[in-house]
């Protein structure tokens, strides 16, 4: 099945970390680097979309404001979602912030 | 450059469609994908299972703790994703538009980050 882990912490943690103490998170998420993924941009370089009665608006900013904010996801291809709980919490962004995980819908709806 | 395109939308709106009304939705998810794809723009997508299936993990001192749930009780909760290889951010926002659930939820652009090149050597 394939799961996704969708990764929640304080961006501004991230900002203020150094260069040298960056490449060393890079290294520990390295680890996952066969899983296919991706770190987002912080959420000030969000734009949200909403198209109503055929007009579209587009607002700068996430859809939530959340003191925790989605910076990444893996997809993690597993047997069972036990299996990505265990993989879930190697996941360095568990030890300060949190991991979601969503098991993909079997249609290919999107 | 890559963006992500988050769908949130609110999980009554489905459960609340009468079986055509989904259907339509479906058949117009299965056009945008497709339309999508052609384009050559199409890097990934899925849709989720509901939230009564969602998980989060944490791990605090060393030890993992795992709570039934979404990180975020949100109305609006996330219900899939398109990652999307466009040449600028308008072409995302003309895709991310076009997104079915843009007319009944909201549809985040987030750019991906392009990882420095000694980081995933």
């Amino acid at each position: 099945m394939k799961v996704l882990a969708l990764i929640w912490a304080d961006e501004s943690g991230w900002e203020r970390l150094s260069d040298g103490e960056r490449k060393e998170w890079y290294g520990k998420y390295r680890a996952f680097a066969e899983a296919a993924g991706g770190k987002l941009a912080p959420t000030r370089a969000a734009t949200t979309v909403r198209v109503r009665d055929g007009k579209t608006t587009v607002t700068d900013g996430p859809f939530a404001e959340t003191r925790e904010q989605l910076g990444g996801y893996f997809v993690l291809d597993v047997e069972s979602l036990d299996e990505a709980t265990k993989l879930a919490a190697k996941i360095p962004g568990a030890r300060h912030g949190a991991v979601e995980l969503r098991e993909a819908a079997e249609e290919e709806a999107a | 450059m890559q963006y992500m395109l988050l769908i949130y939308d609110e999980e009554v709106n489905w459960a609340g469609m009468s079986e055509a009304d989904r259907n339509a939705m479906m058949a117009e998810y299965f056009q945008f994908t497709e339309d999508l794809r052609k384009s050559g723009k199409h890097v990934a997508g899925d849709a989720l299972q509901p939230l009564s299936t969602a998980k989060s993990v944490r791990v605090r001192d060393g030890s993992a703790q795992t709570t039934d749930g979404p990180f975020a009780e949100t109305k609006e909760a996330l219900g899939g994703y398109y990652l999307v290889d466009v040449d600028s951010e308008e072409e995302a926002l003309e895709w991310a538009a076009k997104i079915p659930s843009a007319r009944i939820g909201t549809i985040e652009v987030r750019p991906v980050v392009v990882f420095p090149v000694e980081a995933t050597a």
